[in-house]
């Protein structure tokens, strides 16, 4: 058998497959994503209120509160993640029989594979990105709203806008970009281990399996 | 297709064993046969007779516990993972008693699916997918997801799905079980008209006594064995005497 007869997946394919799939089950795909959503805004919030403070009351100042900002942002990744963990394994494990069909069909260990992380992949960015936004937004209306005084208001803005305009531009984008790629590396790691082990079942063993 | 070897299939000394606990289940026990091109199979028994063990191991879906599997005079086993893949996408088609359609996928998808992995043109794909549904009478329902359909419509699809890549046998397990009489007989006929036009081997697990009028022949298994083999008219005389 010449290799050019052999099985094909085209990654182009592979992600047409998960883009659909995702949209096809959206429901699911909404529960998956509302955990990242929740987490990476939590993070993104704290990051965001963090920098906001050291700004208006200069770097040196509340270094303990800092300090206890980190300690619940950790909090809530480990929270986020265990959601995530816990959604993705779901989302495999529901799907073992079309993955035993797809076998079947042709499938290999890896097109599952690729299947499933680049859904996990879409799903991390769209959660991480509509987490990270609304943690941002939320953090900094906040900030001018609470710190009360126009004056205050005028600081935070005409700070982000210094740090816009004169130092690195990607300053301003550091929290909401860290959440981002927290929340991908998150989905993805979730997704490996159920994926892995989907992808290796035998097609029998995958057809037998009820949910 | 040319017609190389005068078998589709061959088995030797199959055997399957299951270890659950202190009891091995011998599932299947020493299966040899040959099964010609072009020939309509049904391997019948009892359930746990092993037919569906039986369907597993020449799908390529399972590895034997003893024994060979040659299809096409190869054996499977000295297969590859990548050689495996392409044996299930373009040699074999698969019909399940639980049809194991693709439930978000329309039939259309469902069907042009296994062309995804044997690479044929997407335009190709959707207009062969388009003209084996046709031929499976269900043109008008090519937008429809698996569980808008009824089982009968649901097996049609599936069918529509084995047999679109021209693949050399078609292995149906219990493809009328969850039929009701009148639909599984149509599925039947349908799967007869299409062996004879397309000349492809069908290889059917099933309990289903309406299959033998339209079997070439007949295997009969019995814990994990083949009991007897019958052709047609064999089965016909014994049931005038």
């Amino acid at each position: 058998m010449s290799r050019e007869e052999g099985v094909k997946f085209p990654l182009s394919e592979a992600f047409s497959f998960s883009l659909e799939s995702i949209k096809r089950r959206f429901g699911r795909a909404l529960v998956t994503m509302a955990s990242i959503v929740l987490g990476i805004s939590f993070l993104t919030f704290l990051l965001t209120t963090g920098r906001i403070v050291s700004v208006l009351y200069g770097e040196g100042s509340g270094v303990a509160v800092q300090f206890y900002q980190l300690w619940m942002a950790v909090i809530a990744l480990l929270i986020c993640s265990v959601g995530i963990v816990n959604s993705m394994l779901m989302s495999v494990t529901e799907r073992y029989k079309e993955i035993g069909t797809m076998k079947c069909l042709g499938a290999m260990n890896t097109h599952v594979l690729e299947i499933f992380l680049i859904e996990a992949l879409l799903l991390g960015l769209i959660g991480g990105g509509i987490g990270a936004v609304a943690g941002w937004t939320i953090a900094t209306v906040w900030q001018a709203f609470t710190q009360a005084s126009p004056v205050n208001i005028f600081m935070v803005s005409a700070s982000l806008w210094t740090e816009f305009n004169t130092s690195n531009p990607l300053l301003l984008l550091a929290n909401p970009l860290i959440g981002i790629a927290l929340s991908v590396v998150i989905a993805l790691l979730a997704a490996l281990a159920p994926a892995y082990i989907a992808a290796k079942l035998s097609p029998t063993e995958a057809l037998r399996y009820e949910v | 297709m040319s017609l190389r070897y005068e078998y589709a299939v061959e088995t030797e000394d199959l055997a399957k064993y299951y270890v659950m606990g202190p009891v091995t289940v011998r599932a299947l026990d020493g299966v040899s046969v040959k099964i010609r091109r072009s020939e309509y199979l049904s391997i019948m028994g009892p359930s746990g007779s092993g037919k569906t063990t039986f369907f597993n191991m020449v799908g390529g879906l399972d590895r034997p516990t003893r024994g060979k599997v040659f299809i096409d005079e190869v054996d499977i086993a000295s297969l590859d993972a990548y050689e495996l893949a392409w044996l299930r996408a373009k040699k074999i088609g698969y019909i399940f008693q639980t049809f194991n359609l693709i439930p978000v996928l329309t039939a259309m998808e469902n069907v042009t699916l296994p062309m995804v992995f044997t690479g044929v043109e997407r335009e190709e794909r959707l207009r062969r997918a388009r003209e084996m549904l046709t031929r499976v009478g269900l043109g008008e329902r090519l937008d429809h997801k698996p569980g808008e359909l009824s089982g009968g419509q649901q097996q049609r699809v599936a069918i529509a799905r084995a047999l679109v890549n021209d693949p050399v046998i078609v292995l149906a397990d219990e493809p009328t079980g969850n039929l009701d009489l009148h639909t599984g007989l149509e599925i039947i006929n349908l799967l007869k008209t299409l062996n004879t036009e397309k000349k492809v081997t069908i290889i059917n697990a099933t309990h289903d006594l309406k299959m033998i009028d339209v079997s070439d022949r007949i295997f009969w298994l019995r814990d994990g064995k083949i009991e007897r083999i019958e052709t047609r008219a064999e089965v016909a005389v014994k049931e005038v005497e």
